[in-house]
């Protein structure tokens, strides 16, 4: 079994027509499901959140057997997500996608766990913190997007469970969480 | 004076012959019931044979096999009834229905990833996969027997030989000899070409092409264009992809 650092390969990674889309509908219609969920598995493992179409993005080249995916392909592939809600253009010309393995939704329901284990009801952090301090090590929040991060976070302040202010600089914001 | 023919005379006859029907009667009960005995002692010291094996019945696939052909070579199937004592002795109908059950199951999974052509040897090995907590051991001879039960439900699950292999078949797709002859050649390398395929075969251009294309529209062919000599290679996921390591 191949394998990318610690993340297993399924087999049709190494079978080569998987790299060709298929003409027939329903080939075809198993060929994408396939594709989107070694997409979505492998970037849950590896904390990816955007995949550049153009870039050398892992999965879309297979050495061991000579293969890569087409621009098409991969365009397919990545809307194939989009249209399930669990990925995003990030641009008109599908240059890049945003990857959604966990929904807004769900993430906004990580935080508030996040939230109830560490006891930080009516405290204050910053954005940046939430994503690189010391209590989220070890959870899903730690190195996440950060647009992902505060599309979540503006959710949360919709429904009242915390309140964003502007810190000294633009690119410091913070957080209160309320009870 | 000529004796005519008397009522004695034939009477005579006829006592001869109650006699001569007599004594054969008794020969053939004599016959029947001899054999009778025989076919009684023949069942019980198959039943104490099966009893005393049940476990190795079970267990061993190679023993069971042979427990098979002992079997048929008397005439008697052990599959035949569900109902009968085979089924209580040793629970076998139920292992081969089972097995059919998991069997389509596996069919089903795969179809759309083989279009509906599974290599014997590989439903196999998933069987055993997704049998592994039962922990009995399924030979392709096992395999054979359970779809072969299968087939009363006229869902044409058919056993095909294609060269060496056996594949099983689970759609009702028709496949013609010049399929057979494709997907034959296909085990080898797991793909052919148009190429290979008028020139192994001597086919027309037309010939191949149509056929090709009947099996990539059934979905047991799937196209690769990516390798470099730019030649459009057509692969067979049901002789050539491995979703067992």
């Amino acid at each position: 079994m191949q394998k990318l650092g610690d993340f297993k390969l399924p087999h049709f990674f190494n079978y080569p027509p998987y790299f060709t889309l298929q003409p027939v509908k329903d080939t075809r219609q198993k060929q994408v499901q396939l594709w989107k969920e070694l997409i979505l598995d492998y970037c849950r493992t590896q904390k990816i959140f955007v995949i550049g179409l153009e870039d050398d993005f892992p999965l879309f080249s297979n050495s061991a057997i000579e293969r890569s995916l087409s621009h098409e392909a991969r365009d397919i592939f990545l809307s194939g997500l989009v249209s399930d809600g669990r990925a995003e253009w990030m641009d008109k010309g599908h240059k890049k996608c945003l990857i959604l393995w966990l929904r807004i939704q769900d993430w906004a329901d990580c935080i508030l766990r996040f939230v109830k284990d560490n006891g930080l009801e009516d405290s204050v952090m910053t954005v940046e913190e939430i994503r690189s301090g010391i209590e989220s090590r070890g959870t899903e929040l730690h190195g996440m997007d950060r647009t992902v991060l505060m599309r979540a976070l503006r959710m949360l302040e919709q429904k009242g469970k915390l309140a964003m202010f502007k810190g000294s600089s633009a690119d410091d914001e913070g957080v209160k969480f309320s009870a | 004076m000529r004796r005519r023919p008397g009522i004695g005379g034939l009477q005579t006859a006829a006592a001869t012959r109650d006699q001569y029907r007599l004594v054969g009667e008794n020969v053939a009960r004599i016959k029947t019931d001899l054999m009778k005995e025989q076919l009684a002692t023949f069942r019980s010291q198959l039943e104490d044979f099966a009893r005393k094996h049940k476990n190795d019945i079970r267990k061993n696939p190679t023993f069971r096999s042979q427990f098979h052909e002992m079997c048929a070579k008397v005439g008697v199937d052990p599959l035949a009834s569900n109902k009968g004592f085979w089924a209580e002795l040793l629970g076998i109908g139920d292992f081969y229905y089972e097995l059919g059950v998991q069997i389509v199951d596996i069919c089903l999974a795969t179809r759309s990833l083989n279009g509906g052509l599974i290599n014997l040897q590989e439903l196999c090995n998933l069987l055993c996969q997704k049998r592994k907590a039962a922990r009995e051991s399924v030979t392709e001879d096992d395999c054979l027997r359970a779809i072969s039960k299968l087939k009363v439900l006229g869902s044409g699950f058919e056993v095909i030989s294609v060269g060496k292999k056996k594949l099983v078949r689970s759609v009702p797709t028709e496949l013609n000899k010049d399929h057979n002859e494709i997907l034959d050649m296909a085990q080898g390398q797991g793909y052919v070409t148009v190429e290979e395929v008028k020139r192994r075969l001597s086919w027309s251009s037309g010939r191949a092409i149509d056929a090709l294309e009947t099996l990539l529209e059934e979905g047991l062919a799937m196209i690769d264009d990516g390798h470099k000599d730019g030649k459009r290679r057509y692969w067979f996921p049901c002789v050539s992809f491995v979703t067992t390591s």
